[in-house]
């Protein structure tokens, strides 16, 4: 079966392929075996969902199998360098995530945002501020009375690792309100979910993850969202403010999600793979199922992302400076 | 084989010190007395503990410093012992260039004849398990399984 | 819609049912195989289940670990070599009986009470864990910390070897956990460098080179070896084991319920509440001396015990994520790849896949009575297929799991690592399993830690003020000082030759 679809691509593309230089004729249009999009987050997740569903609609588009390939572990690193470092002929992709701009500031990996041939930038999603249920902060003008009336260190908060985007972004509020960023205590933990229950067994008093990954908790009924740290209200949770109509905090950050290479891949394979997101990025199955997870949807073209990333990497790196988690 | 408890033992308290010297490069955490280290320099102690206690066994006790059961002195057993690691060493070296495919038929061929399979039987099984294996993985379940060799054929 | 008929439906579905049955017959040809183990069985399969949707995936494992648990009764009986190590306590025993011409009676109480004590442990599994999440819920880092130490204090006290070599093998495996990442402040620990090893030394890989490599690497040797088989027919084995039923309820009930408390507790598993039942069974019978000569009574508390230890030790397993043994500290990684984060919020969040769960618990015990008929049936068969053959398959299967747990030679090699390690450790009588538990548990122990001291700002007195994290606390310590002064004793006490 696949034999049969492979050739009928192969005539179709036959006729535009002629017109093109050299290098096309020699070698057999791309793509003509299966591609590898490698993601560094784990089978389950949030970054592994969107990779099989934008993996699905490239396929779909290109004809030939787009197999999602988890390479996890190391914060990311382990997946970011196996797409930086394959062979850059188009057969591996992956998507890359905000922690690019990060880690290198952490000493982790050389690697950073110009490591890559940026493609697409598809998701973003902003943080929140969680607190549980039987909070006695009613909103989120409360709790930043609260904070600043606490001395440091009374208020515990978590959502990931020390130095992961949530931190960062607890990190960028607290500054945003003239506080120092340890103002607030990072009690670090293995990723989102883990810190919610930490929150409803009351170990911590605030959670900065994004809102769809504590949504799970606020149904239960165990915690609430307070605000977003984003420009605008998520249609999702549109009951949810945004620190700026509520703090006059203009401050937003977030987690992105976004398609790379190798650096130096093909032009042509370029703008082929950038024509197919886009298409994936436009179908009705995309953007059904990014707001069935309550996911926000961007799109950035090439340019777009590479200038987005640069500032992002620039951003990032003021913060975990200011923060004390930049090495070397 | 079978090392004496003392010399085992003298091992591992190696083992432990070097684990404390590669801790002492690590970073402090800012503001708190316990940082990336303080776990590995638990585990090196608790290693080294019980290793001391089996250089006083071992000491007591005396004996040779190596035991070697039976098998380990028939060239033939040993070898075959050696096969498992061997091939799997094999693979490890020969399935990215050679894809995985031939890796797999040569290790499951040679393996089988060398535990003194008929090869009328052995080679029906090894071409049938490998291309079984190869659908089933490299098919169904999406694994980036090494095309090597292969690359122009799937 | 209702959970539980949502769960139904989830698990009565054609392709369910079909990886259930496929299952089932893989869990019984790996049990019946000697050399081959229900946990290698869990391994081999966790590669295959990576790829579907949880509840095949679990149906996969529950399936395929109960059938395993069973079937390595039938070498027991027929050749003297127990097909698990969950079988070994009896083997002679079984053995015995076989050889005073009952083989039928033999395997079939072996089979009925293997499903009874299966059913057992699935319904205090059911019974309990909801319970439990419901107050696990509360539990933070403090109590994680405390259930971990419990835990891994279990896996020591646990093991029939001497505790110097159970500790060192907890401390060896605790290290291991602490490569890659670390928890606390995001620093690579011994890594050398190494991009692959920043993520850690991976679970699976590892549990297949201990368990199966080294076990091949031991097959290997003697691979030109095989039992001696019984030279008896097997006709009705169903006769006469109503009889034992009545004659021997009690020795049941005693045998499921302790298996399935054994089997909850973490590090002891099916093979350590056989061993235990087994023990009790003599200890307490009215014939003591009548053991070891073909009797029936110690045969029905332990086989009883080793299937039900199975649902007993899904319990901490689902509700704190602490597996009860090492299939379930198999289950618990699969559990985190489906994003069903195990812990009292996955019976919030997916109720409707807990309670598949369960119903096929129920269902793999039910099929397991005319599946395990027909395995015994076919026993010879089974214990016919040549190891010269099998041998180079299953190794063949251990290098493509490794490699599709990574997606690269990653796995290859850190499989081979662990598989000469593991031999090794084994050769000098050290346990690899309180290893495997330190390499589970060790990232929660050292995580939750962290979290607690930079919560209570170093005040070490936080952990025990919480009222379940104080008396797991005080529990954790008193079963230390025991265990010292245990040592203590035996150290000063005259040591014989």
């Amino acid at each position: 079966m696949i034999r049969v679809n492979r050739r009928a691509l192969l005539g179709a593309t036959a006729i535009g392929a002629a017109g093109l230089a050299a290098p096309a004729l020699a070698q057999p249009r791309w793509p003509n075996r299966p591609i590898q999009m490698i993601v560094p987050w784990g089978a389950g997740g949030g970054t592994d969902a969107t990779a099989r569903i934008v993996g699905s609609l490239l396929e779909r588009d290109l004809g030939q199998p787009v197999n999602v390939v988890n390479r996890t572990g190391g914060s990311g690193v382990v997946g970011h360098s196996a797409i930086a470092t394959a062979a850059a002929d188009g057969y591996t992709i992956g998507m890359i995530t905000v922690e690019i701009a990060m880690m290198h500031w952490q000493g982790l990996t050389e690697l950073k945002p110009t490591s890559y041939t940026p493609l697409a930038l598809l998701n973003e999603d902003p943080p929140g501020v969680q607190v549980a249920q039987n909070s006695p902060h009613a909103d989120i003008k409360a709790l930043a009375d609260a904070i600043k009336a606490a001395p440091a260190g009374r208020f515990r908060a978590s959502g990931t690792g020390q130095g992961g985007i949530w931190h960062l972004a607890l990190v960028g509020w607290l500054q945003a309100m003239g506080l120092r960023a340890d103002h607030v205590r990072w009690v670090p933990s293995n990723g989102a979910a883990p810190a919610m229950q930490e929150l409803a067994a009351g170990g911590v008093d605030i959670v900065t993850c994004s809102v769809p990954e504590a949504r799970a908790m606020i149904d239960a009924g165990r915690a609430k969202s307070l605000a977003i740290m984003a420009p605008q209200r998520n249609p999702m949770f549109a009951q949810v403010p945004t620190l700026n109509e509520t703090l006059g905090i203009n401050y937003s950050t977030g987690a992105w999600r976004g398609i790379a290479g190798p650096r130096n891949m093909p032009q042509d394979v370029q703008r082929r793979l950038i024509d197919s997101l886009k298409k994936a990025y436009d179908s009705n199955e995309y953007k059904e199922f990014m707001s069935s997870r309550g996911f926000g949807v961007v799109w950035g073209d090439q340019a777009h992302f590479t200038s987005f990333m640069a500032e992002a990497d620039k951003a990032m790196g003021d913060a975990m400076r200011a923060a004390g988690l930049a090495r070397g | 084989m079978r090392l004496n408890d003392a010399l085992l033992g003298a091992i591992l308290l190696g083992f432990a010190g070097w684990v404390w010297w590669l801790t002492t490069f690590f970073p402090a955490f800012p503001g708190q007395d316990y940082g990336p280290n303080l776990f590995p320099r638990i585990l090196a102690v608790g290693i080294a503990v019980c290793a001391a206690l089996l250089v006083l066994r071992g000491l007591r006790a005396r004996g040779g410093l190596l035991v070697l059961e039976g098998w380990a002195r028939q060239p033939a057993r040993l070898l075959s012992f050696l096969a498992i690691p061997g091939a799997a060493l094999f693979y490890i070296l020969a399935s990215d260039p050679l894809g995985f495919i031939p890796t797999a038929f040569l290790l499951l061929l040679a393996l089988s004849l060398w535990f003194r399979a008929r090869p009328v039987v052995a080679l029906p099984v090894a071409a049938g398990m490998t291309l079984l294996v190869h659908w089933f993985f490299a098919g169904m379940m999406r694994v980036p399984l090494p095309r090597g060799l292969m690359d122009p054929f799937l | 819609m209702d959970p539980l008929i949502q769960a139904l439906g989830l698990v009565f579905d054609p392709y369910v049912l079909a990886v259930i049955a496929g299952s089932a017959v893989f869990g019984m040809f790996v049990g019946a195989m000697p050399g081959l183990t229900a946990t290698m069985a869990t391994a081999l399969l966790v590669p295959v289940t990576f790829f579907m949707s949880p509840v095949p995936a679990l149906g996969a494992i529950v399936t395929a670990t109960a059938m395993a648990i069973f079937a390595g009764d039938i070498p027991a009986a027929m050749l003297r070599m127990p097909g698990t190590p969950a079988s070994a306590a009896y083997t002679d025993e079984s053995y015995a009986m076989t050889q005073k011409g009952q083989l039928n009676l033999n395997l079939g109480v072996n089979l009925v009470f293997s499903v009874a004590g299966g059913l057992v442990g699935v319904a205090v599994l059911i019974a309990c864990a909801p319970i439990l999440a419901e107050v696990a819920i509360n539990f933070s880092s403090y109590e994680y910390f405390w259930l971990a130490c419990l835990g891994l204090t279990c896996a020591v006290f646990m093991t029939n070897a001497d505790p110097v070599k159970g500790f060192l093998s907890l401390f060896i495996g605790l290290l291991l956990a602490t490569v890659g990442i670390d928890p606390a402040a995001g620093f690579p620990r011994f890594t050398f460098g190494d991009v692959d090893l920043m993520s850690g030394i991976n679970f699976v890989p590892t549990l297949i080179g201990m368990f199966a490599v080294s076990e091949l690497m031991r097959g290997a040797v003697t691979v030109d070896a095989a039992g001696r088989m019984v030279a008896q027919e097997v006709g009705n084995i169903f006769r006469g084991v109503g009889a034992v039923f009545r004659r021997y309820w009690f020795n049941f009930l005693r045998g499921s319920v302790l298996g399935t408390a054994i089997g909850a507790l973490p590090g002891a598993g099916a093979d350590i509440a056989a061993w235990i039942s087994y023990a009790v069974s003599k200890r307490f019978s009215k014939e003591p001396e009548k053991f070891g000569t073909g009797h029936v009574e110690g045969i029905v508390d332990s086989t009883s015990a080793n299937n039900s230890a199975l649902g007993g030790a899904w319990i901490p397993a689902l509700v704190f994520g602490i597996p009860g043994d090492s299939i379930t500290a198999i289950v618990i990684g699969v559990l985190y790849m489906k994003g069903m984060n195990p812990g009292p919020t996955v019976f919030q969040e997916n109720p409707q896949l807990i309670y598949a769960v369960f119903t096929i618990f129920v269902l793999a015990n039910l099929i397991m009575l005319p599946l395990g008929w027909a395995a015994i049936k076919s026993a010879r068969q089974i214990l016919r297929v040549p190891k010269n053959l099998l041998l180079p398959v299953i190794l063949l299967f251990c290098l493509v799991g490794s490699f599709a747990m990574t997606n690269s030679l990653y796995g290859v090699t850190l499989m081979l690592v662990m598989g000469l390690l593991g031999w090794f450790l084994e050769e000098h009588g050290i346990p690899v399993a309180p290893l495997i538990l330190g390499l589970v548990l060790g990232e929660m122990l050292e995580q939750t830690f962290v979290q607690s001291m930079i919560k209570a700002d170093g005040a070490a007195i936080e952990f025990f003020t919480r009222p379940i994290a104080g008396v797991l606390g005080v529990a954790t310590i008193l079963i230390w000082v025991v265990m010292v002064g245990r040592a203590v004793r035996r150290g000063m006490a005259p040591r014989a030759a």
